[in-house]
């Protein structure tokens, strides 16, 4: 008697025999919930924003100085609109990129660089000191301010620069964990502030402000490393299927249960087919399960990081073929699945260096599916960006899922 | 417990240890990451801001800024160049000196500066090399400042960006060596059989399970000092480092053990360290970024002996400031010890009823 088997059929018993097998496995299934849920929480625990500016304690505090200034100006008879015009300086909105704190006792400001006090801005942007050594409480709804270099201006500092007086000095307090390219911008700021108020124009001609931003300006709007990981993530959690994926493939290998399927009206075909659904299907649900959960997706790039995920899919579960088939035992095989991924998770890591990967870590397999990630979650990259890089990242797919297939249909083949 | 029986089972454990890739993998990692984040890595903690200058006239301003101390200056021969890796973020800044510029500034007839910014830039980064350039072209000027500015150095320098790595590379050490090495070797013994056969001679579980304990513990011992000697982060204190790395390698090798009875085969115990992986790495994420809340990292179990190596071996704190942390080590180390004997028992329950 013989009864016809659909393909269709076989297919889906096959699939139904890797979700078994990958399911029946409790405490595996449980190490990858628990995976998945450590990740999301370490994403949403870390900050979200992107320290960027140098905090610059200054004695006494600008306003002080101004009005010195002022009083001395007028003093000597300066016109009124002159004296506006001082009073009118800013410095604070001046300095992008500066967050000025002003003291009115340089031994209090030398103190809080030196470590001694520590320096609070409440909620409100009141400046608190805490001696803490003294039993001083830490201030209710305040940020603690890392103060690492400040200035101390002598108090006539502004009438004295712009009448010419000889031999002004200024002192900068530095903590020796200052950075010295900060050390240095610092003491080029006060020295530029002089020159500006001794009215020594800049001895070049500036360019328009408008002119010297090249490309979307993020000043204040800084991608953080937190959004940086959502890449991070998606591709690390390719990279961990790919080990499950070769663990299941060389389970059927060494124990010989493919040669066991190949009895049954199944062909090599169907458990490469097979093999190759499952795979993939496994990862893109876990990197679209992660990439939902930390809100990578938006109604316009819902598609592409479907594309994307896809991809990345299938690249790794042709590693994983060509893994799983390799190999005596099973951890001979766990060597090889570490031998083969730890170059590709390296793109990964190039996410949070700024600018372009070195040429070398752009001709990893990975690295086209990493950098779409990368345009489509940070920049809001469409399909004109990307496109470039998803056709790279189908050739590597052609490559390595052809010598997955191949490799494993060789081994099959061979039992 | 016989000690010579232990000596003879931990003798063939390091005779086919060589044989087990995570053998291999615990000897050559260490190495392996530091020399990868020294080189590689080294930069991205504390990125220095970086500026390209296109020179046409041997500038005195482009031998003022090599010389300038944080600054990562790259020259350019093409201005188009220089735009493209601005805007690119491959640089912070760019500026283009034209034939004659030193010249042109000097004489008063004011130059105009071709200064470009990335727009990824940061705006610490923006004003440094602003104001740093700025500075650099008054110098060239040549006109005297109308303010002396004084520096006044406090404390001691900081830690280099290499030293925070180092908790890391650490904690690969301790995982490859301390619960990879001794958990597998268990288990490839119950794979074999091996167990089983080494189980009919007068050798006990507890004898074969202490051996595999001291395998981990002194291939734990030995990678971490040299983790910590090759990344120069022994300190001064060098005698206080094996204390605070020995009680590293007792908790290590206690997990590798637990790992190890846990596991029926090499699939569990890959899936293990795989879920519990990332629970034991969470602590050594905040060493690299330290303004998380520090509580948040007491609550994994690694904490306990990474903050104790951190502080002696790169802070230079004394055993004394690291006891508290070392007590719990030892609770946990303590606390293990009658669930493996427990579950050392079912396991040789399992084997003889096969």
């Amino acid at each position: 008697m013989e009864r016809t088997v659909s393909r269709g059929a076989i297919l889906r018993a096959l699939l139904k025999k890797e979700l078994i097998a990958y399911t029946r496995d409790k405490l595996y299934l449980f190490l990858t919930l628990l995976t998945l849920v450590f990740v999301v929480t370490i994403f949403w625990i870390m900050p979200d924003s992107v320290e960027e500016t140098i905090t610059l304690a200054v004695s006494p505090p600008v306003e002080t100085l101004i009005a010195e200034g002022v009083e001395t100006f007028r003093a000597m008879g300066a016109p009124e609109e002159q004296l506006a015009e001082l009073s009118e300086i800013d410095l604070a909105e001046e300095s992008e990129g500066v967050d000025l704190l002003g003291f009115e006792n340089v031994d209090e400001m030398t103190a809080v660089i030196e470590g001694s006090l520590e320096a609070w801005r409440t909620d409100s942007g009141e400046l608190v000191i805490r001696d803490r050594e003294a039993g001083d409480e830490k201030p209710e709804d305040a940020t603690r301010l890392s103060v690492d270099i400040g200035v101390a201006f002598p108090q006539s500092f502004i009438a004295d620069v712009a009448a010419g007086t000889e031999g002004v000095t200024v002192t900068v307090y530095s903590d020796a964990a200052a950075p010295p390219e900060i050390e240095n911008a610092m003491t080029s700021f006060v020295r530029e502030a002089a020159y500006q108020l001794a009215g020594r124009d800049l001895p070049v001609t500036m360019p328009d402000e408008d002119t010297i931003v090249l490309g979307v300006d993020r000043a204040g709007d800084q991608v953080s490393y937190r959004d940086k990981l959502v890449p991070m993530l998606a591709f690390m959690i390719l990279l961990i299927e790919t080990f499950s994926m070769t663990s299941l493939i060389s389970v059927e290998v060494l124990q010989r249960t493919v040669s066991a399927v190949l009895v049954t009206p199944a062909r090599i075909a169907d458990i490469l087919a097979a093999k190759s659904i499952f795979g993939t299907s496994m990862a893109l649900v876990q990197g679209l399960i992660v990439l939902g959960l930390v809100g990578a997706f938006t109604s316009q790039n819902w598609w592409l990081l479907v594309i994307a995920i896809l991809l990345g899919s299938m690249m790794f579960n042709g590693v994983a073929m060509i893994v799983g088939s390799a190999g005596k035992d099973f951890l001979g095989q766990l060597f090889y699945a570490m031998a083969f991924t730890v170059p590709l998770i390296l793109p990964a890591f190039s996410v949070l260096w700024p600018g372009s990967a070195a040429l070398w870590v752009q001709a990893i397999p990975t690295f086209p599916v990493l950098d779409s990630l990368v345009n489509i979650t940070l920049y809001d990259a469409g399909w004109a960006e990307v496109w470039r890089s998803f056709g790279f990242a189908l050739v590597w797919v052609a490559v390595l899922y052809g010598a997955g297939l191949f490799t494993l249909k060789r081994k099959v083949e061979s039992l | 417990m016989s000690l010579a029986r232990i000596w003879k089972v931990l003798r063939k454990d390091f005779a086919m240890g060589p044989r087990s890739p995570f053998f291999l993998y615990a000897l050559v990692l260490p190495v392996v990451l530091t020399l990868l984040f020294q080189s590689a890595f080294g930069s991205l903690f504390e990125p220095k801001p970086r500026l390209g200058i296109v020179d046409a006239g041997s500038s005195g301003i482009t031998a003022a800024m090599e010389a300038a101390e944080g600054i990562e200056l790259t020259l350019l021969e093409d201005a188009e160049e220089l735009r493209r890796q601005v805007e690119a973020n491959d640089l912070d800044a760019g500026i283009v000196l034209s034939a004659g510029f030193d010249e042109a500034v000097r004489d008063g007839s004011r130059p105009p500066l071709e200064f470009f910014i990335g727009g990824e830039s940061y705006a610490s980064n923006r004003i440094i090399l602003t104001v740093t350039a700025l500075d650099t072209i008054r110098e060239v000027e040549g006109a005297a400042a109308p303010v002396t500015v004084e520096i006044v150095n406090f404390g001691e320098e900081g830690l280099p960006l290499a030293l925070r790595l180092v908790p890391i590379i650490v904690f690969y050490a301790l995982v490859l060596a301390g619960v990879a090495v001794p958990g597998s070797s268990m288990v490839e013994e119950k794979e074999k059989g091996t167990l089983m056969a080494i189980l009919v001679t007068p050798v006990k579980v507890s004898e074969v399970l202490t051996a595999k304990w001291l395998l981990g513990m002194v291939l734990t011992f030995v990678m971490a000092m040299m983790t910590l000697v090759l990344n120069g982060a022994v300190g001064s204190r060098p005698f206080d480092v094996m204390v605070v790395v020995f009680v590293a390698s007792l908790l290590t090798a206690m997990l590798g053990l637990l790992v190890g009875v846990v596991s029926k085969d090499s699939a569990m115990m890959f899936g293990l360290i795989k879920g519990t992986g990332v629970v034991l790495f969470a602590p050594v994420l905040w060493y690299l970024f330290p303004n998380w809340p520090q509580w948040i990292a007491k609550l994994f179990p690694l904490y306990w002996i990474i903050e104790p190596i951190w502080q002696v071996s790169v802070m230079g704190e004394s055993l004394s400031a690291v006891w508290m942390e070392l007590a719990i080590a030892l609770g946990i180390v303590a606390a293990m010890l009658p669930l493996i004997v427990m579950l050392a028992r079912r396991m040789q329950a399992q084997m003889a009823a096969r």
